[in-house]
Parts: C-alpha cells; sequence; structure tokens
C-alpha cells in the first residue's frame, strides 16, 4: 500500500453558528488522484482551504509528508509543496500569461529557483497546459477554459507534491473538458498526487482512483468510485430519499 | 533597451552640468531642487503605493520623522550630509513599527489607518516640545549652497529612481506586482505577502527619511504642520498618480508638473493650485488611468504607427 502523504486528524472549521466542516478525518496516499464529492454547501471548498492553509481550523490537525501544517501561513504551505487553484479563477490581471506562472515559479518552489531556470521552467509549465502560445497576452483576454488552464499552470509552476484542484471542469464544455481531464491524467502520471473537488460524476469516475463523499461537513463514506457512486447514502445525499 | 540607457546618461548628463551652465538662473536652479526633491519622494511613496498597490496617506509621518532627525542632530553638531543615513534609517524603523498592526487592514481600510497614523504623528511631533519643539519648531543655522543644494537632491533621486528600476525588473517587482493584483492568490503561489508588503513600505519610508534630511538642508526650518502636514501626505499620492502609477519615471514626471504649475500658481493665484491639482487628478482617473506616462506612450505608439 502506498504511502500516506497527507493527514487530517478531527479537523472542524465553524463560521459563527455554522459548522462548515466538522470532525473530518481524511488520509491521502502519495501518487493517488482521490475525488472528494457532495452536494453543494457540504464543506468541500472550505476542506481544501483549510488543508491550504487559506483558512486557520477551528479544531483539529492536518500533516503533511511528516510535519504538522494547519494553521501554518499559506506561503509557507505551498512552499512545502501543496498548490491549490481558486474554484471562481483568480489570474493576476494586470500580468500577462507567462507572468501569472512566473509568479508560481519565482516563489513557490524551494529552494528559490534563479532566474532564467524559473523562467524556463514557467514556460515549460505553459506548454504542458497548451498555454504557450498565448504566454505574452494579458491573463485578462483568456476565455473561462484558459483561465481555469491558467489556475492549473500557476499552481503547477510551484512543483508540488500535493495539487488540489477545486472543480477545474466547470463552465467547461465537452472537448474542454476531455482535454483538462488529459490534463490532470497526465500531471498525476508525472508523480503529482492530486485532490479534486468535482461535480462532473462522469469525469470522476473515469478518473479518481478512490472517492470521498462530505454531506453537510461530515465525512460520509471512502471507497472506490463505482462503490461510492452506487452506495444508496450518496443517492440520497444529492437526489433525496425518495430516489434511494 | 540600448537607447532607454542612452537618453537616461544623456539626462543625467545635463543635471548634472545644470548648475555650471546656468550660473546666474536661480530661481531655474531652486525650481529644479524642487522637482528633484519632490520627484524623490513620489518614487518612494511609489514603490509602495504604485508597485504593491497600498495606498498610504500618511507618508508625510516618513518625511517628517527624516527632517525632525536631521535637524535635531544637527543641533547636536553633527554635519548635515552625515544625517541622511540616520533620517532614512529612523524612517524606516518606524515604517516597521506601523506596518505591523496597518498591513492587517487591506484596501481601503488600509488607506483610511494610515491617514490616521500620518495624523497621529503630526500631533505626537506637536506636543512633544522638549524633542520637537512643538509648534514653534526647529531651525537649521547655515545653509549649503544653492549648488550643493541641487547636487544632494540629485543624488537622492537618482538613488530611488534606480531603487525603483531595480525593483521592476526583479523577482521582488514580481511580488508586488502580484500583491497589487490579488494578494490572496500571491499568497497562494507561495508569496509571503506580508513580508514583501512590510519591505516595500521600508524602502519607501527610508526614500522619504532621506528626503526629510534634503528638505531640512533648504528651507532650514521644518514644524510639524510643514513636514508632517496632511497636505504634504496628499501631494505624495497626487504626484504618482498623476505621472503614471507603478511606473519608474511616472512619479518624477508628476512631481515636475505639480512643482512646476504649483510655483506659477502660488505666485500669481493664491491657493487656486489646490482646485488645479484636485480637476487634474479626477481627469486622469477618469480619462488616463495611467497617467500623463501612459498618454505619452500613446501618443509614442500613434506616431510610430503613422511613419
Amino acid at each position: 500500500m502506498a504511502q500516506t502523504l497527507l493527514s487530517a486528524r478531527g479537523l472542524s472549521r465553524r463560521f459563527g453558528g455554522l459548522i462548515a466542516v466538522r470532525d473530518v478525518d481524511l488520509d491521502v496516499r502519495e501518487g493517488e488522484i482521490l475525488g472528494l464529492i457532495g452536494p453543494n454547501g457540504a464543506g468541500k471548498s472550505t476542506l481544501f482551504k483549510l488543508i491550504a492553509g487559506i483558512l486557520r481550523p477551528s479544531a483539529g490537525s492536518v500533516t503533511f509528508a511528516g510535519r504538522s501544517i494547519a494553521g501554518g501561513r499559506t506561503s509557507a504551505i505551498c512552499r512545502a509543496g501543496i498548490a491549490s487553484t481558486h474554484q471562481i479563477v483568480r489570474p493576476f490581471r494586470n500580468l500577462s500569461v507567462l507572468d501569472n506562472v512566473l509568479i508560481g515559479a519565482f516563489f513557490g518552489r524551494r529552494p528559490r529557483p534563479p532566474h532564467e531556470a524559473a523562467r524556463r521552467f514557467a514556460l515549460e509549465t505553459l506548454e504542458r497546459c497548451g498555454l504557450l502560445e498565448r504566454a505574452d497576452s494579458p491573463s485578462r483576454t483568456l476565455t473561462l477554459a484558459g483561465l481555469k488552464r491558467l489556475e492549473i499552470a500557476r499552481a503547477l509552476a510551484t512543483e508540488p507534491k500535493l495539487l488540489l484542484l477545486d472543480e477545474v471542469l466547470a463552465g467547461l464544455n465537452p472537448t474542454e473538458t476531455d482535454a483538462t481531464l488529459e490534463l490532470v491524467r497526465g500531471i498525476n502520471a508525472g508523480g503529482t498526487t492530486i485532490v479534486m473537488v468535482e461535480h462532473n460524476l462522469r469525469a470522476v469516475r473515469g478518473l479518481c482512483s478512490r472517492l470521498v463523499v462530505l454531506v453537510e461537513g461530515r465525512l460520509l463514506l471512502e471507497g472506490s468510485p463505482d462503490a461510492v457512486l452506487a452506495d444508496p447514502r450518496v443517492v440520497e445525499a444529492y437526489l433525496g430519499a425518495a430516489h434511494a | 533597451m540600448r537607447r532607454r540607457r542612452l537618453w537616461s546618461l544623456l539626462a543625467l548628463a545635463v543635471a548634472l552640468a545644470l548648475p555650471l551652465l546656468a550660473p546666474h538662473a536661480e530661481y531655474l536652479l531652486d525650481v529644479a531642487f524642487l522637482v528633484l526633491l519632490y520627484g524623490a519622494m513620489a518614487t518612494g511613496w511609489n514603490v509602495l503605493g504604485g508597485f504593491a498597490g497600498q495606498v498610504s496617506f500618511g507618508h508625510a509621518a516618513f518625511l517628517g520623522i527624516g527632517a525632525y532627525t536631521a535637524a535635531i542632530l544637527v543641533a547636536q553638531g553633527w554635519p548635515i550630509w552625515a544625517t541622511a543615513l540616520p533620517a532614512g534609517a529612523l524612517a524606516a524603523l518606524y515604517s516597521l513599527i506601523i506596518g505591523w498592526p496597518t498591513f492587517r487592514l487591506r484596501g481601503p481600510y488600509f488607506s483610511i489607518a494610515t491617514i490616521g497614523i500620518g495624523e497621529a504623528t503630526r500631533l505626537v511631533a506637536l506636543n512633544w516640545t522638549s524633542l520637537t519643539g512643538g509648534a514653534s519648531g526647529l531651525t537649521l543655522s547655515a545653509a549649503p549652497s544653492p549648488a550643493t543644494q541641487y547636487y544632494a537632491a540629485l543624488a537622492l533621486c537618482c538613488g530611488a529612481v534606480g531603487a525603483a528600476a531595480w525593483i521592476q525588473s526583479s523577482r521582488f517587482g514580481y511580488a508586488l506586482a502580484a500583491i497589487r493584483s490579488d494578494t490572496d492568490a500571491a499568497e497562494t503561489l507561495g508569496v509571503d505577502t506580508t513580508l514583501a508588503k512590510t519591505q516595500a513600505l521600508a524602502i519607501s519610508a527610508f526614500i522619504l527619511g532621506v528626503a526629510g534630511c534634503v528638505y531640512a538642508m533648504h528651507y532650514l526650518f521644518i514644524s510639524p504642520d510643514s513636514v508632517f502636514g496632511f497636505s504634504t501626505s496628499i501631494a505624495l499620492v497626487v504626484m504618482p498618480i498623476v505621472g503614471g502609477l507603478g511606473t519608474v519615471l511616472g512619479p518624477l514626471l508628476g512631481a515636475a508638473v505639480f512643482t512646476v504649475l504649483r510655483e506659477q500658481l502660488e505666485a500669481n493665484f493664491q491657493n487656486l493650485d489646490l482646485l488645479v491639482f484636485g480637476v487634474l487628478l479626477c481627469a486622469i482617473v477618469l480619462f488616463e488611468p495611467a497617467g500623463l506616462l501612459g498618454i505619452f506612450n500613446g501618443l509614442r505608439q500613434r506616431w510610430r504607427k503613422h511613419s
């Protein structure tokens, strides 16, 4: 069995009276593509933000590659090897596509690479993500599909061990979806462990080696995609008791 | 790139030779001095306000601390030139103290907090009479010659613009550009945004502090209302925006327009300068956010297309 790369224990986050994530235990194994699914408002994005250090957990611990990271600075967690994409794209609109990726290549890696090496790496990353010919365009001129790819490219430029993808397929047409799935598969084949939040269940079934279901902030169950998607509790969570 | 270097060298040569070319044009030298001094101040403000997008309305605090440091040390028997470094260092140190609480605030909230910081600093200077002389201010005894003052301002301005050019082309400049665009996204890509903002503030404050020393050697009299005044802080915001926010040469250009215009208006129509700058600021923000430098670059591109 593969080694555990990241493990969360008793992870909780409350916003005032609302408990968005409650007492979640989660293990991510090295090299896998783990799918995180659940209905809207289940706490999937919050869980991502807790792992990436964008939000501080109210309780619980996160261990990454043997080190405790919960409550650390976001930039420090990024340099330790966890990169995340934003569900709603957030490009640096005043910078070119290449410069967007350069930020990740400059600051997301440890030790800091020399200028030229970072630039080369950023260009390679753009090529992998199919954005090379747009390198000098202002990032605001990209389409939504392009911007989602830019999110991935930027995160990838930090050379993460663990990549958190938050709904990178949302809003894409079938052709763009297939291309992005191919990209994600390639990234994983290159040795990067991936956790993805995704509503496209067909894509999740084809891509993920394991699924975790989150409902109302709690971990409902985990297992192989086929077993999880056929489970009556999952169908009930998505569609209501009448369909289970 | 090469042509740009040529132009910079040419400009520097003219600037260096100005006191020799015009030995009796005292007024010209005086205006050139002010352009360089205010240009350096605006360039310093722009490191934080333009490059990093953290708009401060309290930067007079750093000018004031620099000016008072210089004046107090001169009273202790220091030569004025030797006070430049302590003036900058003390302003930078002060910036670290105020950066820690204010950088917890974002955007407009940060800007509002800096107004408070600037005013609080002025009030402390006004009431700490034993150190600052209070409202009656401090007077320096002897001024260096106009040419010496001019060269001091020129050195300061070259240093400030050089630092800005270096920052813009460096990795640090990338971090600041990312922070200006989206601070949270920059943080998730490994940029320690608080550290980078603090460094930008310290560099900015250092330049303003040294400028305070040059200010003191020129005016020979400093008071809380002159160096710590809110109107100085406003001028520091207006000049870079008019010239070109977040560019290397924009603040200097803005300072040149600001200084020359103000000299003319103050001589002929009292207080009209405030109205003119208000209108100018509105026009720039509405029609050409890239400032005068943006207009200039646009014209140059159009001219190239035609030829």
